[in-house]
């Protein structure tokens, strides 16, 4: 991942690719503008719902609610433990973002630049362990998590969630990998690179959006898993956020405020991350390596 | 490219590892499971009894049939919408526009949005009490106590809705990390031979971006076909079992019921369908066949 | 050399970690939320104070997954020490051998004698060896709570039969308004709710008879149809999939103006509501006028087998049985304490849900018709399999009869089969 950060975030805009037409384009309104101003309304009006719960005192119906009260965000944050739901679900996050890119980026390179024996077979297989709700496979995991000691710890959480997310993770790194010219590779290791020098010089610098793609899909995978989190925790102090959220929607509890606050602090961070994240998506490959 | 053979392995192992341990051993139990009869709540019925469960499925179930059925309506609109319009979505966001980057930002971020957290919003938002239908009804449109989700006749698409919100921006967000491989000295040959939108769209767009168009339907089919906690905290299957779905019943008669042999047995059929269509989809889409 | 052998003991027990420090014993609430935790919270916090030497460490299990959170930690072999448990699925954790029975320690304990006699009867009863697999600490019973300010405005009495309640509900409805009289659950658990609103109404006095369950009695079928007319009519469309939470959303809200429920949505309902708009009524009686009434499953705490400090799990459970803690738990919650100590209690007096509740178990002439929870098919059998045939019945695809004789088929054989194993 510091590959992708290392990136001077200080580069204001990203050139924009040459535009031939400088004149308006009337028809920018209906293939543009309009479809994505009902898809943003699609979008937001869910969160904004959710807001306003959050924000609303329980019992009100104003859709635009003054005054606002905080007391929602205190119950979950305070009385129900959110703050350490909190940190839980970020170093869970981060852990499984790191080491799922890594064997993805490892496996993904594998299955694209070499031809070996047991390669469909391995590729069925990655598919196959995706066939199988995680729900069935909850008791034989507990036996194994407990003989391995990692009941109760977020280092065992952050392994449940490579298990799951990384067979995924490597077939789209694949992908990704493919559409990246081999020729450059070759073309670095006939200049006397090494393999490995040619793959850190050439290719890993162009899948920067491959990277960020599949890391933070790793990250919300583990962020937002829910039956693992509950299952191989006993602990309060070891729970995470869709715990806390469950929570809220149990018998004797329909706090739809204290649902609605939560989800705000869970929404949250993921959504902010996106927003910083999305940017590296946007750069994608500078045309001069790629004619190079 | 010449390889030293080691390489590939070396590469794979890590994932391979992982693999064995926590992915092998607890599909195998879901097989040997469901050749018994196994209720955890009835433990002096277990018993190893072969096929039978798969016998009672196939011929005295009719929920089965039902379930399998709706499976596949739900996958094929599910995945084929979110399909299109996470297409439709990266190409609008790939253009350049004053706000793309916040815009970007907002059309993905329901993908950040956990599965039990996705039901509780729409909860809310269907709630026809406090929902947005009421609101819509104060306003004169529609029907006071609309209720999607109680009404057979919207229940569905009322579900494909939620599953929509977040499932496009997973497509968008692959589809466009895609885009952005594209080289532009494509489109400028292409427009240098006066290849209009549409022309450059099929020629080069779309034949770029099949790899990760093939798997990503891949991915989502079986995603979709698993997808369990979003309808069963929606709809919980209902009404009168319309939008149960295999995993759903698999996840009713396993959890719900105690009788883990026979749910075992219905999680095997789902896995024989899933492996069934993949083989097959990567066979006919020839994926890889470029590398 | 025996020297050696004694200094390495020490050694070896300085490392251990239970010789040494305070006990630890794990506790798991069933139901943990923002409205249940803080009060055991507050619980562990004297209970700690008055025990030094054991700690105890709460986790709270949101309600809709701990079936499936103890069934793993059974089949896994880490189960807490002590678990908050109800009896609609004691009987699971019963065959499971998961649990150790509380004769014993109850009788040689402070708690002999002061539990109520009824509720330590349902728990019995789930268990085929009739022993006593949880501690009860708190009873419940399915009410109708009611918008007394609707029924004022409108000049509605409260119902007391089942009549007069449908004549109540429709002259409440105003669907123009977005309000209806009454609200029916369609969805998750709705088949314990319909049971008890049937027996309350047919007056048959056994759910079973010469071993053939008596659900499908004509007279159950008759409420079935009735509660079916309602529906649409008199309460919202989205009812055939409501389950606790829209179903309480659409009572706090204002959309309806009776829902039954039971005296644990006291806290949800008084928060949103208060005291001055909410009046509670038993389910209402139907033309034989007798009071029968189906037991709400009872909540206590089960010490299990696989603990390692059995006698502190008992100690604690002792303590949230004890008059004290269980007359504020059930204070803060609202439900009938199971420590008979607390009877006296000023804030029964105040609370009118569960005097009201005590009135009808108290009285002499209320029949308890006691469901079959110990069956182990029994949430099979009326969860997954027949809520979507009562959701059927509500949309009009089959008749209330052949939805009850269906029931009833089922849980005769699934009797039958428990009593040849008894």
């Amino acid at each position: 991942m510091t590959q992708t950060i290392t990136r001077p975030a200080t580069v204001v805009p990203p050139p924009a690719p040459p535009r031939r037409k400088k004149h308006r384009d009337p028809s920018r309104f209906v293939r543009l503008h309009l479809p994505l101003a009902l898809y943003l309304l699609f979008t937001l009006i869910p969160f904004y719902w959710m807001l306003v719960f959050a924000l609303r005192p329980a019992g009100e119906t104003a859709l635009v609610p003054w005054p606002i009260t905080f007391e929602h965000f205190d119950t979950v944050w305070n009385g129900i433990g959110f703050g350490l739901f909190f940190r839980n679900s970020l170093i869970i996050g981060i852990g499984t973002l790191v080491v799922v890119t890594v064997f993805a980026l490892m496996g993904g390179y594998a299955l694209a630049r070499f031809k070996f024996r047991g390669q469909r077979v391995f590729l069925l297989a990655l598919l196959c362990t995706q066939f199988i709700p995680g729900a069935m496979m909850l008791i034989p995991l507990f036996v194994i998590f407990k003989n391995a000691g990692l009941l109760n710890s977020l280092t065992g959480l952050v392994i449940a969630d490579t298990a799951f997310q990384l067979p995924l993770a490597l077939i789209l790194m694949s992908g990704f990998v493919r559409n990246v010219p081999v020729e450059l590779e070759e073309a670095a290791m006939v200049d006397g690179c090494t393999r490995l020098r040619a793959f850190f010089a050439v290719t890993l610098p162009q899948l920067r959006p491959a990277l960020v793609a599949v890391g933070s899909f790793a990250f919300i995978g583990a962020w937002n898993n829910f039956l693992f989190a509950l299952m191989f925790a006993s602990r309060q102090d070891k729970f995470t956020l869709p715990v806390g959220l469950s929570y809220a929607l149990g018998e004797f509890n329909t706090d739809f405020g204290a649902l609605a606050a939560g989800g705000v602090v869970a929404a949250v961070p993921v959504v902010l991350v996106f927003a910083v994240v999305q940017r590296f998506l946007v750069q994608g490959l500078s045309a001069g390596a790629v004619k190079g | 490219m010449r390889t030293r053979t080691w390489a590939p392995y070396a590469l794979i192992a890590p994932t391979l590892l992982l693999m064995a341990v926590f992915l092998v051993y607890p599909i195998a139990s879901v097989g040997w499971f469901s050749l018994r009869q196994h209720t955890v709540t009835q433990p002096w019925k277990n018993a190893f009894i072969g096929l039978e469960n798969f016998r009672r499925m196939l011929f005295e179930d009719p929920l089965f049939w039902q379930s399998l059925m709706f499976s596949a309506k739900w996958v094929v609109v599910e995945v084929g919408l979110q399909l299109v319009l996470g297409l439709v979505l990266a190409l609008i966001v790939n253009e350049t526009f004053i706000g793309r980057a916040v815009a970007r930002a907002l059309v993905f971020s329901p993908w950040a949005v956990s599965g039990v957290l996705t039901t509780g919003i729409w909860i809310l938002l269907y709630n026809p009490s406090t929902g947005v239908f009421q609101q819509l009804a104060q306003w004169g449109i529609g029907d006071p106590g609309t209720s999607v989700l109680g009404d057979p006749a919207t229940v569905f698409p009322a579900t494909v809705v939620t599953e929509l919100w977040r499932g496009v921006p997973f497509f968008a967000i692959l589809l466009l990390a895609d885009l952005q491989t594209i080289p532009n000295d494509l489109y400028e040959a292409a427009a240098v031979d006066g290849a209009g939108r549409w022309r450059r769209f099929v020629s080069v767009t779309l034949p770029h971006l099949r790899d990760a168009i093939v798997l990503s339907t891949l991915l989502r089919a079986v995603w979709e076909f698993n997808n369990v906690d979003l309808i069963y905290t929606l709809t919980g299957g209902g009404p009168a079992n319309q939008t149960t779905t295999l995993p759903l019943y698999v996840a009713r008669k396993a959890v719900d019921s105690h009788d883990f042999g026979y749910g075992s047995a219905l999680t095997m059929a789902g896995f024989a369908i899933l492996l069934f269509f993949s083989v097959l989809y990567l066979r006919l889409s020839k994926f890889g066949s470029r590398a | 050399m025996r020297r050696l052998l004694v200094a390495l003991a020490l050694v070896l027990s300085a490392c251990s970690a239970t010789s040494d420090g305070p006990t630890t014993i794990t506790f798991w609430d069933n139901n943990g939320g923002p409205g249940r935790t803080p009060i055991y919270q507050e619980l562990i916090k004297r209970f700690e104070a008055a025990n030094p030497d054991i700690k105890i460490e709460y986790v709270g299990v949101p309600s809709s997954s701990v079936q499936q959170k103890y069934d793993t930690a059974i089949a896994g072999g880490s189960t807490p020490d002590v678990g908050g448990v109800t009896t609609s699925y004691l009987a699971h954790l019963v065959g499971q051998d998961a649990l150790e029975p509380a004769d014993d320690r109850l009788d040689n304990g402070p708690l002999k004698g002061k539990l109520l006699p009824g509720l330590l009867e349902t728990v019995r009863q789930t268990a085929p060896d009739g022993k006593l697999y949880a501690v009860p600490a708190s009873g419940n019973m399915d009410i109708i709570w009611y918008r007394s300010d609707r029924f004022e405005e409108n000049k509605i009495s409260e119902p007391s039969t089942w009549d007069d309640l449908a004549k109540a509900a429709a002259q409440l409805t105003k669907p123009a308004e977005n309000q209806y009289g009454f609200t029916i659950r369609g969805g998750a658990g709705s088949i314990f709710q319909l049971l008890s609103e049937a027996y309350s109404y047919s007056g048959v006095e056994k759910f079973y008879d010469g071993g053939r369950s008596t659900v499908n009695d004509p007279r159950n079928a008759e409420l079935v149809r009735k509660v079916a007319e309602l529906y649409k009519k008199a309460t919202p469309e989205a009812d055939v999939n409501n389950n606790y939470t829209q179903m309480v959303a659409q009572f706090t809200g204002g959309t309806v103006a009776m829902m039954h429920h039971n005296l644990g949505s006291t806290a949800d309902v008084m928060k949103a509501l208060g005291p001055e708009r909410v009046g509670a009524m038993p389910l209402p009686k139907g033309p034989s006028g007798k009071r029968t009434v189906v037991p709400n499953p009872t909540d206590g705490f089960a010490v299990f087998k696989g603990g390692k400090n059995r006698d502190a799990a008992w100690k604690f459970v002792e303590f949230l049985t004890s008059a004290e803690s269980n007359g504020y738990w059930n204070e803060k919650v609202g439900q009938i304490p199971a420590n008979t100590d607390v009877r006296g209690a000023e804030w029964i007096q105040k609370n009118p849900a569960v005097k009201m509740a005590l009135g009808v178990l108290e009285d002499p002439a209320t029949v308890l018709v006691p469901a079959p929870v110990y069956l182990p098919e029994y949430s099979s059998i009326t969860k997954t399999d027949t809520e979507p045939l009562y959701q059927k019945v509500l949309l009009g695809q089959m008749p209330a009869q052949q939805f009850l004789d269906e029931l009833a088929a089922k849980l005769t054989t699934a009797q039958q089969d428990w009593e040849k194993r008894k």
